[in-house]
């Protein structure tokens, strides 16, 4: 508990240190009311960070931004500690991330996985209506996968079971559709080189650019 | 002195003559590979082998029973011992198959990773009413066919043979199975069964589409 009265004390956002003294102060006064500090932290940190891009509530405005709200919490972990490490770069997100803490992963990431994930809507219907089929059967000719594979019907995602060689495969539903498109670019270049075993990176190869379009634009208007 | 020297090459010959009459079929079809010994020994975890499983289904669908367009296999209920030969035949390049060579480099670079999927895919029920079925305007030419040429290897109910790596070749699906036969008489498969290029060599497009007709009828052999 005292350990977690630390972390949440070092987890502000403007990440400045707290010094020895002061932690042990602090530890002294004991309050305890560590959890409650990390809820108020990960939301600070969301209105002042995170917001002007991804929405106070994770629900990104703009289209090349993506919506965080309803995301998993595993793969918003393993997202942030990405950008942090390298091993995701972004030349918005990059210099973002540098800023936070390890310590402030987890509650930002509880945060934004909690909160509610706005209805999306498709700007091309005809699109949209390929990128389902697309979606559900993948192409046969060319090799691409259906996403439903992986991604669960919808674009609701799946969460990996604990304990299991397995991973998280996020949420796709009501996602923005640029952010869809740009990603998918992304794996198929290899700009975008952190998922697991190639498996987007191959993916993405294979599918065109208008396939890109069609399955962006059914996910953003997919509902719920 | 003449005794002896002919009795060590009596002995000599039947030692290297079947090792020569095997060098010649073992590296293209049935030779374990290092690979391969090693996930045969793996005692695989069916609950894992779900998990891992996952990012497979995007072509061999979630029941494992693939695609009645014949673009994927039925992988539910075949063989383990078969499922492992061509994971590892198609990670080492020997089956041809680039659509999914390139999804299993890393994800089945883990021995225990195949263990599992083919202790989960193995036990997976059949859902006859998802097999891709021919026609049927040729089951009975092909049972003819089958019958002759086939039941040897894969057995009277096309239930194949787990100790000797011979697919079930009942219940799959006919797209499926015609184009494999395709692959194997024209020499496009890679990890052929020498025996079995000769034996579909001299079949013509009518045959073969009788034999997928005929296989893909067979119902689920019961084990």
């Amino acid at each position: 508990m005292k350990i977690a009265e630390f972390k949440s004390l070092s987890a502000t956002p403007r990440g400045y240190r707290i010094g020895m003294t002061a932690r042990l102060a602090a530890l002294l006064l004991g309050f305890g009311m560590a959890g409650l500090a990390h809820a108020q932290d990960a939301q600070t940190t969301a209105a002042t960070v995170c917001a002007a891009c991804h929405g106070a509530d994770g629900n990104s405005l703009a289209p090349m931004f993506p919506t965080l709200a309803g995301l998993q919490e595993n793969y918003i972990v393993k997202q942030l500690n990405d950008f942090m490490s390298g091993k995701r770069k972004n030349d918005m997100m990059s210099p973002i991330a540098a800023q936070l803490k390890p310590e402030d992963v987890q509650p930002l990431a509880a945060y934004f996985s909690k909160q509610k994930r706005a209805r999306g809507t498709s700007t091309n219907r005809m699109a949209a209506s390929a990128g389902k089929v697309l979606y559900n059967q993948g192409n046969d000719e060319t090799g691409v996968p259906a996403c439903i594979g992986c991604h669960q019907p919808k674009g609701a995602g799946s969460e990996g079971a604990s304990g299991l060689q397995n991973y998280t495969y996020p949420k796709l539903a009501n996602q923005q559709i640029d952010y869809i498109k740009s990603q998918l670019k992304n794996f198929a270049t290899g700009e975008r080189s952190n998922d697991p075993n190639r498996f987007m990176r191959v993916t993405a190869k294979r599918m065109t650019d208008e396939e890109m379009e069609e399955v962006a634009q059914y996910l953003a208007g997919v509902g719920d | 002195m003449k005794k002896i020297l002919i009795s060590i090459v009596a002995i000599a010959s039947i030692a290297v003559l079947p090792l020569a009459a095997q060098a010649q079929t073992s590296q293209t079809w049935n030779e374990k590979s290092a690979e391969l010994t090693k996930v045969l020994e793996t005692k695989g975890d069916p609950e894992r082998g779900a998990a891992a499983f996952v990012p497979c289904q995007g072509c061999h669908r979630s029941d494992a029973m693939g695609k009645s367009s014949g673009a994927y296999p039925r992988l539910a209920g075949q063989h383990a011992s078969v499922l492992l030969k061509q994971m590892t035949d198609i990670r080492s390049g020997l089956r041809n198959n680039p659509k999914m060579e390139e999804y299993v480099e890393d994800h089945l670079a883990k021995p225990e990773n195949m263990a599992d999927i083919a202790a989960y895919v193995s036990a997976l029920p059949i859902v006859e009413d998802k097999v891709g079925r021919g026609p049927g305007t040729a089951i009975q030419a092909g049972k003819t066919l089958f019958e002759r040429d086939c039941v040897q290897c894969h057995g009277n109910n096309g239930e194949g043979d787990a100790q000797k790596f011979y697919p079930m070749v009942a219940a799959q699906h006919y797209r499926y199975l015609l184009r494999e036969l395709h692959y194997i008489r024209d020499g496009d498969r890679g990890n052929s069964n020498p025996d079995m290029v000769k034996v579909v060599k001299p079949y013509r497009e009518a045959d073969l589409e009788a034999l997928a007709d005929y296989m893909s009828s067979l119902p689920p052999p019961k084990k």
